[in-house]
C-alpha cells in the first residue's frame, strides 16, 4: 500500500483518492466534491470528499462536512495555488476538524505553506522520496501572519 | 530605518538555510528544473541570458551605509563590481553564480538583507516614495506602513502561489505621486478622514506588461487598522478568482477589467465582512512601535537658504543648475533633500560601481545620517543634508559621477537592463539610452525642454515602465531584428496615463533623430508654462506624428 506524510509522520494510507468519476465508491474512497454533492443520499458511506482547483468550497455552504474524515484539495500543478485559500476557508470559515489532504502535483517545499493554511496530510505523486519530504514536512519556527494554528498575527505575539 | 529583532532575524536565517538545501537539492538533481524555478524566483534568482540574475530586495528603498557597503563587496566577490538599481528600488546582481546564491544570502541577512519574493508570483517588495519622512506636505510618513506590508507579506502562507506577480505601492501626499501606485496591482495613498484618522484610499487592477493600465479606485477610506485584513480580502478574492490558464491574462488587473471595479469591489467587501476585525486588525500598539523606527533624525536649528549657498548659486551656473534639478525641499529649514544621479551619460541607467557604492555609503555617513534611499527613477537619495555642505557634497557628487544635473529632465530616463542581459527581451535598451544621451548632450537645451519622463524597455513586460514615460519606447523583434515603438502621454504620477502608440517602429539608429523630431514639435508650439506632458494633452498626437515620420529632405 502506498504511504502518505500525516500528521508528520509517514503512514500507510488507509484511503483510495477516486479521480474517475464512474468509478464506484467505496467506504474508503475520496470521490470528487460535485460526485458527493450530486449523489449524497445514495451514495452511501465514504471517507470523504475532494476539491479540484476552480471549484471553490462555496458548493459545502449548508452541507454538514463532520462527516467527513477526509477533504482533498487537488493541485493541478504546484504553480496552482487556488488550493490554498481552500483549505483556509474550511478550516476557518467552515470549521472543519477533519483531515485535509493535498493531493495532485503539490510541491514537497510548499508543505510549510501547506501546513500553515490548514492541510494535515499530504499524498505525493509515486516518484517523490518520502523521506526526503518528510524533512521538509515543517514551516519556519517563526511567522510574521496568523494562521490556522495560531490566528494572531506577531504583532499580537511579540513581547 | 526598521530593525530586525530576534524573531525578524531568525527568519532570514531560516530563509538562507531552506534556499541553502534547496540549491543542494538541486545541484545533486534531487529537485528538478521546473521545480526550483518557483523556489529560486521567489528568492529572487532567474537564469538570464548570459549567467543568473539575483534581486536583492530593498524593503521601500531604504537602505543604510552599513548595508550599501555590504552591497558593494558582494558585487566584488560575487560579481563583476557593479549592481543595478531597479524601479521597484530593488538591486539587481547580473552575473553571480548559482552555486554561490545561499552564500550571498547568508552574508545579507548579516546586515538584515534578503532577497525573499523578489520575484516570482507572489507579494513583492513595496515600494514608496523616496523622499517619505522628510517633504512637508505628506499626510503621514508611508515607511511605518510599508514595514507592517512588508512583515504582512513576507513568507504569506496563503498567498505564495498567485496567479501571476503582485505588487504594491504606497504614496502619502497628494502634491506628487512618486511610486507611480497607479500603475499596481494595489496602489494605496495615506489619507486623513474628517475626523482626523489616518486611512488609505485604495486603488487596483493598475500595471504594465502586455495590457497596460491604470488601476481603479475600489475604496476611498480603509481605516489603518483594517488594511491587513483589507488586503487579505482583496488577495484572496484574486488568488481563487484570476485567471490562471494564461499568464498574460493573469494579473489581477484582468480580473477587475473583466468583472467591472464594481462586482469586483462587491466580492471584496463580501470576503471582508468575515475577515474584518478578526486578529490580523493592527493594534494601535504596533502602529506606534513601526512609527518608532522612523522618528526624525538628530536634526540641528539651522536657517533656511544660508549666505554661501546663495553665493554660490549666484556664482556657479554648474552648482546653480545641479541645485535646481538635483536637490529638493526638505521639510526642516535648513536642510535639503539630494538625489545622487545614476544617470551618467555612457553608463547604464542605474548602474552602480562597488566604488560607488561605497562612495555613496561614505557620503551618507558624512552627511546624511547614514541613511539613503534608492528611487523609482534607479538615483540614490541622500534624504537630510544641511543646506551649508551643499556645495561640498556637490564637490564629492562630481568626483564620483553622481552629479549629472539631469533629474526629470529627458535624459534622467528610466531604463531596464535589456537585451544585454535579460532573457526576456527582445530588444536592447542600454544603447538607446547612449543614444538618446549623445543626442541630448547639451545641458542649456536640456534645461530649456524641461520635464520629461522617457523610460525605455526592452520587451512587452515593460520593467522600464515604457506606457507610462512622457515618451516610452519599447523594443521589438521584427523577423530577428531589433526595432523600437515609440508612444506618447503616458504619465506615471496622479495623473497617470497610457501613453499612445506614435506608429511604425523604428530602426535602431534612427531613435536618436525622432527623439529629436518629437522634441522639437514640443518647443515650438509649448507655451511658457507648458511641460511636454501638458501640450501633448492639449494638441494630441497628430503633429508629433507627423514631425517623426516626415521625410528627411
Amino acid at each position: 500500500m502506498p504511504k502518505i506524510i500525516k500528521n508528520g509522520e509517514i503512514v500507510e494510507n488507509t484511503y483510495v483518492w477516486q479521480q474517475d468519476v464512474e468509478a464506484v465508491a467505496t467506504e474508503n474512497a475520496i470521490v470528487p466534491m460535485q460526485k458527493w454533492l450530486d449523489n449524497q443520499d445514495s451514495i452511501g458511506k465514504v471517507a470523504g470528499i475532494w476539491i479540484d482547483a476552480g471549484e471553490g468550497v462555496e458548493p459545502l455552504a449548508g452541507v454538514d462536512i463532520s462527516q467527513f474524515d477526509v477533504i482533498g484539495v487537488n493541485f493541478p500543478t504546484f504553480m496552482d495555488g487556488r488550493g490554498f485559500s481552500y483549505a483556509r476557508l474550511l478550516r476557518e470559515r467552515l470549521n472543519y476538524q477533519g483531515e485535509i489532504r493535498a493531493l495532485g502535483a503539490f510541491m514537497a517545499d510548499q508543505q510549510g505553506y501547506l501546513i500553515r493554511c490548514g492541510f494535515n496530510s499530504f499524498e505525493f505523486a509515486e516518484d517523490v522520496n518520502l523521506d526526503i519530504a518528510l524533512t521538509l514536512n515543517k514551516p519556519f519556527s517563526v511567522a510574521y501572519q496568523g494562521d490556522v494554528a495560531d490566528p494572531r498575527p506577531i504583532f499580537l505575539r511579540r513581547g | 530605518m526598521y530593525q530586525y529583532d530576534a524573531i525578524d532575524q531568525q527568519l532570514v536565517e531560516e530563509r538562507v538555510a531552506q534556499f541553502r538545501d534547496q540549491t543542494r537539492r538541486y545541484l545533486n538533481k534531487e529537485l528538478k528544473e521546473e521545480e526550483f524555478l518557483p523556489l529560486r524566483l521567489q528568492n529572487g534568482l532567474y537564469v538570464q541570458r548570459y549567467a543568473p540574475m539575483l534581486r536583492i530586495a530593498i524593503p521601500y528603498g531604504m537602505v543604510s551605509s552599513t548595508q550599501l557597503r555590504l552591497l558593494a563587496d558582494i558585487t566584488r566577490r560575487y560579481d563583476r563590481g557593479y549592481g543595478h538599481f531597479s524601479t521597484r528600488q530593488n538591486l539587481q546582481l547580473n552575473w553571480p553564480k548559482l552555486e554561490d546564491v545561499p552564500d550571498i544570502l547568508a552574508e545579507l541577512a548579516t546586515v538584515q538583507m534578503h532577497a525573499v519574493q523578489t520575484s516570482g508570483n507572489c507579494i513583492r517588495n513595496t515600494t514608496t516614495d523616496q523622499y517619505a519622512g522628510v517633504i512637508s506636505d505628506e499626510v503621514a510618513d508611508p515607511r511605518p506602513y510599508c514595514e507592517l506590508i512588508r512583515q504582512w507579506s513576507t513568507f504569506h502562507p496563503e498567498f505564495a502561489f498567485l496567479p501571476r506577480k503582485f505588487k504594491i505601492a504606497v504614496c502619502a501626499t497628494d502634491s506628487a505621486d512618486r511610486a507611480a501606485t497607479q500603475v499596481h496591482d494595489i496602489g494605496l495613498h495615506i489619507k486623513k478622514n474628517d475626523a482626523g484618522e489616518i486611512g488609505f484610499k485604495v486603488i487596483v487592477g493598475g500595471g504594465l506588461g502586455r495590457t497596460p493600465m491604470v488601476g481603479e479606485t475600489i475604496s476611498e477610506f480603509i481605516p489603518r487598522s483594517d488594511l491587513l485584513t483589507y488586503l487579505d480580502a482583496i488577495i484572496r478574492v484574486y488568488n481563487q478568482q484570476g485567471r490562471r490558464d494564461n499568464k498574460y491574462k493573469a494579473r489581477i488587473k484582468i480580473l477587475v477589467k473583466a468583472l467591472g471595479i464594481e462586482e469586483f469591489r462587491k466580492r471584496v467587501d463580501a470576503e471582508w465582512e468575515h475577515l474584518r476585525g478578526t486578529e490580523s486588525t493592527v493594534p494601535m500598539s504596533e502602529f506606534d512601535r513601526l512609527a518608532s523606527f522612523f522618528t526624525e533624525p538628530a536634526y540641528e536649528a539651522l536657517e533656511d537658504q544660508p549666505a554661501e549657498l546663495a553665493a554660490k548659486i549666484a556664482e556657479s551656473n554648474g552648482f546653480a543648475r545641479w541645485y535646481e534639478r538635483n536637490t529638493f525641499e526638505h521639510k526642516k529649514p535648513g536642510y535639503r533633500i539630494v538625489t545622487l544621479s545614476l544617470k551618467k551619460p555612457g553608463i547604464a541607467p542605474g548602474d552602480a560601481t562597488a566604488d560607488q557604492m561605497e562612495k555613496a555609503a561614505n557620503l551618507a555617513d558624512q552627511y546624511s545620517f547614514g541613511e539613503l534611499r534608492v528611487s523609482h527613477e534607479q538615483n540614490l537619495v541622500l534624504a537630510d543634508v544641511r543646506q551649508d555642505q551643499l556645495i561640498e557634497l556637490w564637490e564629492a557628487a562630481k568626483e564620483n559621477g553622481f552629479a549629472t544635473p539631469t533629474l526629470g529632465l529627458l535624459t534622467d530616463m528610466i531604463c531596464c537592463p535589456g537585451g544585454d542581459y535579460c532573457g526576456l527581451a527582445n530588444a536592447k535598451s542600454i544603447p538607446i539610452a547612449e543614444q538618446i544621451q549623445e543626442t541630448f548632450d547639451n545641458l542649456d537645451y536640456l534645461f530649456d525642454i524641461g520635464e520629461v519622463d522617457l523610460n525605455i524597455s526592452g520587451c512587452m513586460n515593460a520593467c522600464g515602465h515604457h506606457h507610462v514615460g512622457n515618451i516610452g519606447i519599447l523594443g521589438v523583434d521584427k523577423k530577428g531584428e531589433e526595432f523600437y515603438q515609440v508612444s506618447l502621454g503616458g504619465a506615471s504620477g496622479h495623473d497617470a496615463s497610457i501613453g499612445k502608440i506614435l506608429g511604425p517602429s523604428f530602426a535602431q539608429e534612427q531613435i536618436g533623430g525622432v527623439i529629436q523630431k518629437i522634441i522639437g514639435v514640443y518647443v515650438s508650439q509649448r507655451t511658457e508654462e507648458e511641460r511636454f506632458i501638458d501640450t501633448f494633452r492639449r494638441i494630441g498626437i497628430a503633429p508629433f506624428k507627423e514631425a517623426a515620420y516626415a521625410k528627411d529632405n
